[in-house]
């Protein structure tokens, strides 16, 4: 199956914010108590309740005010930090479709999977189990569009074939984030402006010391524990073991 | 009695198999988090959460028990003198059958080297361990550095621990003894600790 | 809506003023970035940088209240760079017809248009008039030169609306208000349209008819009226508020707009006779000359058929209104809060909230015997006696809570902005005890006829004799279920007996094919003349979903139904020349084929202007051309700016009127009520404050509020200012701050934004706050209606209440 991908586009969004109520009412998430905190952004932070929100973001560059809107989520990485980090098998996994995806019964609580993200998207609900967008795994396997993109009135949120919407978008003269960066994005975005300013890290990758140690320290240890075996073993048959000459024990001196 | 000497007291071999075999549930239980070839090793405790939780309290013994082991030797151990100096230019002697005397003390240079690497290690898995008991916890930075060092420390543990247990076992018959009962025999003592033996023969 | 939703996308230049489009009409936005995606132009003028304004190439700030000098500005820019369409205006309008020469303006008498009564704050509108021929019909000149032709009058008029002083007036700066003109003004070339996205940002002022008027305007001197991506657009705030206006939501109207009766008129002949305009131009089709057969058909669906014409069909059982009687939305809390209401139904609304001047609302609503409150949740009028300020045990108002039925949980039709009428299903059944608004109607009606048949009572007739055919009727007379159908079948209308016309024989019972076939016999029976048609022989016409669209415009002809007689763009006659082709060839609404009209349903078919026994395009106006000069408006002929009842301004910078004249004064006199209070330019009141909606809420929030999921996005009241404000009162971002006006205060969280800045206004600095209205006490934490502060003040023709511009102080809170 070819591999799908949203198709976010900054300037056609009026932070309606159906996107962020779809998906609740899909995912049958829970609303949270929240304040006022002198924005319209709320709730503040992605949450166990909250797979996706709307960042306000007002820029001032001299006479021209700006309010630009970005839907933020699980970016759905071919390359994905999260299913590197994750110890248990199958509890992260891209989809046919390409998503990250999660199954909760598989998920063993590590909470590793948020560390191995660059945009810090995993979130753990009450059982201390992942949740986070999984591109609704649920209706686009049954060829609906996801809650979100189904749910936006701008056609901002689009989804589908990943390689056709990447087209479109350069047909239409966009700048695209995402295409390219980590193995490609399964969310790709056009940004009015520099991905700094929408809080997106400007060059995604998977975080150093994760890569570190899943790509460096994993095989140079496997091979260092078995290496040392070996050695052992041939300093055993070659130098061989110090032994002590029983014979030379002191004779018995008598009882003490 | 009379081939054999004290080496280590009840105390001493306690803590050396707590921590020993809290090594080794941590080895068995942290090896499904390590990496996802191992995570069938979770199966050995009753699944992963089960495993993780071996693995948070076992590591407590661990850190604790390798601290007060450490305490109990510190003085041997952070003391190096010629003979170590010696001792660690030739490797110990372990590069060749020539019989090489190079006088040492109760622990000779590699001993004290494995200890104090051994307890560097284990601060250092105790301080990551604890910043990633929940990952959640500390800043995410903290977190990453954390989980890395944890793997890097567990490696390089690893193989430390194979050299250690052959050195301590069959290539070099007669080691083990001294923490199976707390006695050597007396040639093991001359010929590994000759400082060590002359002291204690003396006393 | 002149045009509809889907219409927008044809537009060249989109002008958002009045309103918030992007946030509370979201759906709206898709049609506007579809135009926007084809190079148009978005504008958007707002107090305050909106979601709206994040989308637009152009933004521009105002103060509030001061739309018509800011769009006046633009029409003197239109006449002074010859910007308008000549031939659409000598075609279509009245700006060649000659005035009274009588007739003065404000230029010339201060502010004020010639017969001014001081004391009765009311025009003689006698100069106001054209000057007619001997037959009658107005004298034009075409060649728009005359001095007292209105084209002439209305330049002489706006040439004082310099650029500069409109900015001393609106804060826009110079720059702004020349880069929206000249964009705006580029589409007076045949070929272009333009378009206005209008609410309640210019409805709710003192002087909100004449800012639509000022629109209308510069439509048609750019003729961009009756056109794709053209028109006159009001987006109605509420799904079926323009549904509820034709069927006569306000006290002024009966179904399809027909004049309430006064009591001086006093029988159905007199009825007719005054209320039907006349014209002596043969060129005039004067649709409304049909108001005969409208009324009676109407009559013919409220009462019992077996009326006769002796009996005028129960023009007599309607009720009637004084002369002069308003009895507009202020009027009613006036009257109650003076005790002279007795019983009051909240019907799927919310005054304690949505009423301006929400004290004084909520003041009166002690004053009842008797309240019937008609929702979906409690909320702030269902449970004033318990509310803020209030003491249960000095109440004695005996309210009702009837729960009724959500959209999704009944079947029937709404009609949107775009006048579509469009049919829906019901999905659920309603939830517990909850029932369909017909149902309690239904219960209502039937209870109310049986104790006015066993009590008789006074003047029992409009009860006992009123129709109630809507299903199976049970023993005792009553509905068993109501039949939804035959009530949209009532509003389309059906012949009561056998009967010939046009030609076609239609036998009793017959649905009427279209609003042509309605009689003024007795014959037939219509509950509203511009829904006739929407389900006739053909069917359920509002229930049709066909995605065909043969205009390539997208008209879709066949999906849903829409009034009047499925016209999709009103006054599309004016979209052609005098010989029927269009003046924009690739968008084209509607063309004469040389036989026949093409397109949409052309407005009145008659051949094209340049041939023989024609009518002219504007069919609903007596002289059968749209209005420049508008005789009709109670505050002046062509718009004048005057400043907000509180405004921050001692004096009108433009004359010596401060106020509009026309309108209503609550706080004069001696039955000035206490919470009537106002404060004009009064430094304990200083910033202008406005109120508006938020994507999030939708109206006083009763249905959102109690939506935890919408409740989490927006949970509290908040008031906007600028960081400058904000610096000065020593407001901190997120702090909790009072905002007070001489009515009432509130506490509102600050967001302090560069959204708002101040307005430079007859060189001082003017300060905007503004604060949505969808919060309420009745949920915990969020705070309660923005209303408490606005004013008692109406538009001088409407009287909507002037909620958009008013005067508060905003200071921290305390504790």
């Amino acid at each position: 199956m070819k591999r799908k991908a949203f198709m976010i586009d900054t300037t056609r969004c009026t932070a309606c914010r159906s996107c962020q109520v779809a998906c609740k009412q899909w995912n049958k998430l829970e609303a949270e108590a929240t304040v006022n905190r002198g924005s319209y952004e709320n709730p503040p932070d992605l949450t166990p309740q909250l797979y996706n929100q709307i960042h306000f973001i007002e820029q001032d560059k001299g006479d021209d005010l700006r309010w630009l809107f970005i839907n933020r989520r699980c970016m759905h990485c071919a390359d994905a930090g999260c299913v590197k980090v994750c110890p248990a098998a199958g509890a992260l996994y891209h989809t046919k479709e390409g998503m990250v995806a999660y199954d909760q019964k598989k998920c063993i609580e590590c909470h590793y999977c948020v560390n191995g993200c660059p945009f810090d998207v995993p979130r753990y609900d009450e059982n201390q189990k992942i949740t986070k967008c999984h591109a609704c795994s649920d209706r686009i396997q049954n060829g609906l569009a996801p809650a979100c993109v189904k749910a936006c009135p701008t056609q901002t949120l689009k989804f589908g074939d990943r390689d056709q919407l990447i087209s479109e978008a350069k047909a239409a003269g966009k700048k695209l984030y995402g295409e390219n960066d980590l193995g490609g994005l399964g969310v790709l975005y056009v940004l009015d402006d520099e991905p700094g300013t929408y809080r997106l890290p400007k060059n995604p990758a998977i975080p150093a010391s994760i890569f570190f140690w899943k790509d460096v320290v994993k095989p140079l240890g496997i091979l260092g524990f078995w290496g040392a075996i070996g050695v052992a073993a041939l300093h055993y048959v070659t130098v061989g073991p110090k032994k002590i000459d029983d014979s030379e024990d002191e004779p018995r001196k008598g009882g003490e | 009695m009379a081939n054999y000497i004290d080496r280590f007291n009840a105390a001493d071999r306690i803590l050396h198999w707590a921590v020993a075999i809290s090594f080794f549930l941590l080895v068995l239980s942290g090896l499904g988090l390590f990496a996802h070839t191992f995570f069938d090793y979770f199966d050995l405790f009753g699944g992963p959460q089960q495993g993780i939780f071996v693995h948070k309290w076992s590591g407590v013994v661990f850190l604790a028990c390798s601290v007060l082991l450490f305490l109990r030797h510190v003085g041997e151990t952070c003391s190096f003198d010629e003979d170590d100096r010696k001792w660690i230019a030739k490797l110990g002697g372990y590069l060749s059958r020539k019989e090489q005397e190079i006088p040492q003390g109760k622990f000779n240079a590699g001993q004290k080297l494995f200890g104090i690497f051994a307890i560097i290690a284990a601060l250092i898995m105790g301080a990551t361990g604890f910043i990633i008991w929940d990952p959640t916890a500390f800043s995410r930075e903290l977190t990453k550095f954390s989980l890395m060092l944890h793997g890097l420390f567990f490696t390089l543990f690893m193989v430390g621990m194979v050299v250690h247990v052959y050195l301590a076992t069959i290539g070099n018959p007669g080691t083990l003894e001294g923490m199976l009962y707390g006695q050597v025999r007396k040639r093991w003592a001359k010929k590994h600790a000759s400082k060590w033996y002359r002291k204690v023969v003396k006393d | 809506m002149t045009n509809h939703w889907i219409d927008i996308r044809n537009s060249d230049v989109v002008l958002i003023m009045g309103s918030n489009a992007a946030e509370n009409h979201p759906i709206s936005f898709r049609y506007v970035l579809e135009a926007k995606e084809h190079g148009a132009k978005i504008l958007s003028v707002d107090p305050r940088f909106t979601r709206t304004s994040a989308r637009s190439d152009v933004y521009a700030p105002l103060r509030s209240g001061t739309d018509i000098a800011f769009l006046g500005g633009m029409i003197n820019y239109i006449l002074t760079n010859e910007l308008y369409h000549r031939e659409y205006l000598q075609l279509h309008t009245n700006a060649t017809f000659l005035v009274d020469p009588r007739f003065e303006m404000p230029g010339d008498l201060d502010g004020l248009f010639s017969g001014y009564n001081t004391d009765k704050r009311s025009y003689d509108k006698t100069t106001w008039n054209f000057q007619r021929d001997a037959s009658g019909v107005p004298k034009s000149d075409s060649s728009l030169q005359d001095p007292s032709c209105v084209f002439q009058l209305l330049k002489k008029h706006f040439s004082r609306y310099t650029p500069e002083l409109v900015s001393d007036i609106t804060g826009t700066p110079v720059e702004k208000l020349d880069e929206i003109y000249r964009i705006y003004g580029s589409t007076g070339k045949p070929g272009k349209a333009a378009t206005i996205m209008y609410a309640m940002g210019w409805t709710q002022h003192t002087v909100g008819t004449q800012n639509i008027r000022t629109m209308a305007i510069i439509q048609l001197l750019l003729g961009n009226i009756g056109i794709a991506g053209g028109g006159v657009n009001a987006l109605r705030g509420e799904s079926n508020v323009q549904g509820s206006t034709d069927h006569c939501l306000l006290f002024h109207i009966l179904p399809g707009y027909l004049p309430t009766p006064k009591a001086s008129l006093k029988d159905l002949a007199t009825y007719i006779k005054k209320t039907t305009p006349t014209t002596n131009d043969p060129q005039s089709a004067n649709w409304w000359g049909n108001r005969g057969k409208y009324i009676t058909s109407l009559l013919r669906a409220h009462f019992d058929t077996n009326l006769t014409t002796d009996d005028e069909f129960g023009y007599q059982l309607l009720p009637k209104l004084d002369d002069g009687q308003n009895a507009s939305w202020l009027m009613i809390f006036d009257r109650m809060v003076r005790d002279q209401i007795t019983g009051f139904f909240a019907w799927g609304q919310n005054p304690a909230c949505s009423g301006s001047n929400a004290n004084k609302v909520r003041q009166a609503m002690a004053k009842l015997d008797w309240m019937v409150t008609v929702n979906l949740f409690d909320n702030e009028t269902a449970s004033f006696w318990k509310g803020p300020k209030m003491d249960p045990a000095k109440i004695d108002t005996e309210v009702f809570f009837l729960p009724v039925a959500a959209s999704f949980e009944k079947e029937g039709s709404i009609t949107n902005s775009g006048r579509w009428a469009q049919w829906r299903y019901q999905a659920v059944e309603p939830l517990g005890n909850s029932r369909h608004d017909s149902e309690i109607m239904n219960e209502l009606q039937h209870r109310v006829r049986k104790r006015y048949a066993a009590e008789g009572g006074a003047f029992p007739d409009p009860i006992l004799k009123l129709s109630w055919n809507y299903g199976f009727k049970l023993l005792d007379g009553q509905v068993r279920k109501m039949d939804i159908h035959a009530v949209a079948k009532e509003i389309n209308g059906y012949f009561l007996t056998d009967k010939v016309v046009k030609g076609k024989t239609f036998k009793r019972g017959d649905l009427v094919p279209s609003f042509a076939y309605l009689q003024d016999d007795g014959s037939t029976l219509s509950g509203n003349w511009l829904y006739c048609q929407s389900y006739n022989a053909g069917g359920n016409n509002m229930a049709r979903r066909s995605l065909k669209d043969p205009s390539g415009i997208g008209l879709y002809p066949e999906w849903g139904w829409c009034w009047p007689v499925n016209r999709r763009i009103l006054y599309n006659r004016a979209s052609v020349n005098a010989d029927g082709v269009p003046w924009n060839k690739e968008k084209p609404v509607i063309w004469w084929n040389g036989a026949k009209w093409k397109g949409d349903v052309p407005d009145g078919g008659w051949k094209p202007l340049s041939q023989s026994g024609t009518k002219k395009s504007f069919i609903m106006l007596p002289d059968g051309v749209a209005s420049i000069f508008g005789a009709k408006m109670k505050e002046g002929p062509f718009p004048e700016h005057y400043e907000p009842l509180e405004s921050p301004l001692e004096k009108n910078p433009l004359s010596k009127a401060r106020i509009n004249p026309a309108m209503k004064l609550f706080y004069e006199g001696n039955e000035k009520l206490p919470q009537d209070v106002y404060h004009n330019s009064d430094q304990r009141y200083p910033f202008v404050a406005t109120t508006y909606r938020v994507t999030e809420h939708w109206q006083t929030g009763v249905m959102t509020r109690n939506t935890p999921w919408l409740l989490e996005l927006q949970p509290q009241l908040f008031v906007e200012l600028s960081p400058e404000l904000a610096k000065d009162r020593g407001i901190g971002q997120g702090e909790l701050v009072k905002v007070s006006s001489g009515r009432g205060s509130v506490d509102a969280v600050a967001i302090v934004t560069k959204r708002f800045r101040p307005f430079k206004v007859q060189g001082t600095t003017v300060h905007q706050v503004g604060l949505p209205w969808c919060f309420g006490w009745n949920t915990p934490n969020a705070g309660d209606s923005a209303n408490l502060l606005t004013p008692t003040a109406g538009d001088a023709n409407t009287m909507i209440p002037e909620t958009k511009a008013f005067m508060v102080n905003v200071e921290k809170a305390r504790g």
